[in-house]
């Protein structure tokens, strides 16, 4: 951290500048405080198998995070998750009907209905100026007559090849999670190593600076949308996989943890900076914060109150002004440290 | 032009096809008892009609009315999971004058009012299986529910029969609170006493009927319990996706009572031979219930006599060790989502459910 804190002040936006923001050490430190709680109170959430029980779903999370993400940099909420995510459950098995052969037709048509609901959220949004939340709660509904127009409702049993793809271990690892960590690379790859990524976070932290600035400002927002609903459709295509048996409903109860995982990697919701890492290691706190409720064994309301508590904190240390009153102190220090590794 | 003769001349045709097929099988057999001499028209109104369950039980309904040809029009309507639309579904039926209502009250007790008014004007009102307040004979003709109590005793028995020694029991049932998990867990404990032990937090492991949340649920009991013997849940088919985790564990997949759906009988078939303790025990998933609640609504608006029962009691189904009175059903060329405790046939079930 020494040797690359200075260089990264200096580029101000590095890759390895993200290891300092506030989010990712407030959701590490989160974390790891929690995973010591497991290991007090209930060993049990943190033993092997458990894990591969339940990371397959903090892999799905994080990623329909990520999309979330995209779209809250540039100050927009994507309300289309549940639409979107149980298009892509629905298509991606009712389709192939059991059939390993209908499979890839099936992913392609998945992903073409998410490039079509991302283009149309992108042009109302970025184009017509149509408030985010309105226009991507239309779309939601949109999505949802696809998913009774193909399904009726009634989902089918996922084919034998998905199973494998997205429910499968290598090496003991869960496949999701592999396809996780490969999407969370390639989105901080892109978000902070290529020109059109860091045009992208510049658009999202300031329209009409990034305007005045010669950015073409529209196209990019757009992208945001487009790109989270490739990220929500992955994201189903995997559901459809870990379980078996697929409601057609499936992303519904993945919007509200979308948006706090974003929130708890420390994401402005005015827009701005992205926190891909932080936002993965978020999902993976919700999700273990509620397998730690399951396992010591609490009544659900119990559940319910402990993960709200936790969503509260979370939020509350980035809105509280504890920035302000620590804010000195801290600069200070970072100024000391500065001066001793340069 | 030509094109739309066409269209019309095959809809004539459909149409009349559809009326003389109709007609000879009602004719065919020998109207039954409950079915009167007075002419009725017949409704359907669900709360929500979007899952395989749901198209199967109102094609089961369906079935059902046309066996007795007094019934001369027959409707049906989908709440779509949206109060409002629920109870102005009633009220436009009510309006249009049919004789005979047969209600899945999902909202409960706020579709009262309506099912109220159409009674008071004059038509047969039978809600069921969701209980929706009030009282026969006051707000509606009559109530056929559901004896959940009832399938609790017979997953009791078959337990108490299989682990006479006692074991330790892992409940899982839908939303918190949910009656008809309560009424399980009350029959259970009829049958079961102190020697068996529930390992979920009481009164049962909350899901939602949700197979993400199944699937998570149960891979923090399996982690935090060595030794569950048996698994009780009233949504068979969501754990489909959900056993597998045992192999995460390295353990058998423990015994199972449930409801059943042909997707699980299918699962148990591939796994039963790597897992020694996974024995299988099903009661039938309930379809059938709006069968008996239309049998009430036809015999009250036709002057039929009215069934027997009045509560639905769903007969046991599948049993893996002896056969009785079924052994583990499969039928791997059917779809998944159909449950072959039902009386309509598999094929027709496949058809209900669009595939």
């Amino acid at each position: 951290m020494a040797e690359t804190t200075p260089h990264s002040f200096g580029g101000s936006m590095g890759l390895s500048s993200m290891s300092l923001s506030k989010g990712f050490v407030t959701i590490v430190a989160s974390t790891l405080a929690l995973i010591l709680l497991c290991i007090i109170f209930a060993p049990s959430a943190v033993t092997a198998g458990s894990l591969m029980g339940s990371l397959p779903f903090a892999a799905v999370l994080g990623i329909v995070g990520l999309g979330q993400m995209l779209v809250v940099q540039q100050g927009g909420f994507d309300l289309s998750v549940p639409g979107s995510v149980s298009l892509a459950v629905v298509i991606a098995t009712h389709m192939p009907n059991g059939q390993d052969a209908g499979l890839l037709p099936a992913l392609i048509i998945a992903i073409g209905f998410a490039l079509a609901a991302g283009v149309l959220n992108g042009i109302m949004v970025a184009y017509f100026r149509l408030n985010a939340i309105v226009a991507t709660i239309g779309m939601n509904a949109l999505l949802f007559s696809a998913v009774f127009a193909i399904s009726g409702g009634v989902p089918r049993i996922t084919t034998n090849l998905l199973a494998h793809i997205a429910g499968g271990q290598t090496l003991g690892i869960p496949h999701s999670v592999l396809f996780a960590l490969a999407i969370l690379a390639l989105v901080s790859f892109g978000l902070k190593k290529t020109v059109a990524g860091r045009r992208f976070e510049a658009i999202g932290a300031n329209p009409k600076a990034a305007r005045a600035a010669g950015l073409s400002v529209k196209p990019y927002q757009a992208m945001a949308y487009v790109a989270a609903q490739i990220l929500y459709c992955t994201a189903g295509i995997l559901i459809a996989g870990i379980t078996r048996e697929p409601t057609a409903f499936q992303g519904n109860s993945l919007l509200l943890p979308s948006v706090a995982v974003v929130v708890l990697a420390g994401t402005s919701l005015l827009g701005g900076r992205g926190f891909p890492i932080s936002v993965v290691i978020a999902a993976f706190f919700l999700n273990q914060l509620s397998q730690f409720a399951l396992s010591i064994g609490v009544p659900y309301s119990a559940q319910t109150i402990v993960q709200a508590l936790a969503l509260v904190f979370g939020i509350g240390v980035y809105s509280i002004e504890w920035t302000n009153r620590f804010k000195k102190e801290q600069t200070s220090s970072t100024e000391e440290e500065n001066h001793e590794t340069v | 032009m030509k094109l739309s003769n066409l269209k019309g001349c095959a809809a004539y045709m459909a149409l009349g096809l559809g009326i003389a097929l109709s007609a000879s099988a009602a004719s065919a057999e020998d109207a039954p008892s409950w079915c009167g001499p007075n002419k009725a028209s017949l409704a359907l109104l669900d709360g929500f009609g979007g899952n395989s369950w749901r198209l199967v039980t109102t094609a089961s309904g369906k079935e059902e009315a046309a066996k007795c040809p007094s019934i001369t029009d027959y409707y049906y309507a989908d709440g779509q999971g949206d109060t409002q639309k629920a109870i102005s579904d009633i009220n436009s039926m009510a309006a249009r004058g049919v004789d005979a209502m047969v209600v899945f009250g999902d909202a409960g007790p706020a579709i009262l009012p309506a099912l109220t008014k159409a009674y008071r004007s004059g038509a047969v009102v039978v809600p069921y299986r969701v209980n929706v307040g009030g009282e026969a004979g006051k707000n509606y003709t009559r109530f056929v529910g559901a004896d959940f109590v009832y399938d609790g005793e017979s997953w009791g028995k078959w337990i108490k029969e299989n682990f006479p020694d006692g074991a330790n029991i892992l409940f899982l049932s839908g939303p918190a609170g949910n009656s008809q998990g309560l009424d399980e867990l009350k029959g259970m404990k009829n049958i079961l006493d102190d020697s068996y032990k529930f390992l979920n937090p009481d009164p049962f492991a909350v899901t939602n009927w949700d197979p993400s949340l199944t699937q998570q649920v149960l891979s923090a009991a399996i982690a935090q319990h060595d030794n569950i013997d048996v698994i009780v849940s009233d949504f068979g088919p969501s754990l489909v996706g959900a056993l597998p985790v045992f192999a995460n564990f390295d353990r058998s997949i423990p015994a199972l009572a449930t409801s059943d759906g042909n997707s699980l009988g299918c699962f148990w078939e591939k796994a039963h031979a790597d897992n020694p303790d996974f024995k299988l025990f099903t009661v039938a998933t309930g379809n059938d219930n709006v069968r008996l609640a239309v049998q009430w609504a036809i015999a009250e608006a036709t002057g039929g006599t009215p069934p027997s029962e009045e509560i639905f009691k769903a007969p046991n189904f599948e049993d893996s060790t002896d056969g009785d009175p079924n052994p583990v059903q499969c039928r791997s060329d059917l779809p998944g989502a159909i449950y072959l405790s039902a009386q309509l046939s598999g094929d027709e079930q496949a058809k209900a459910v669009g595939q």
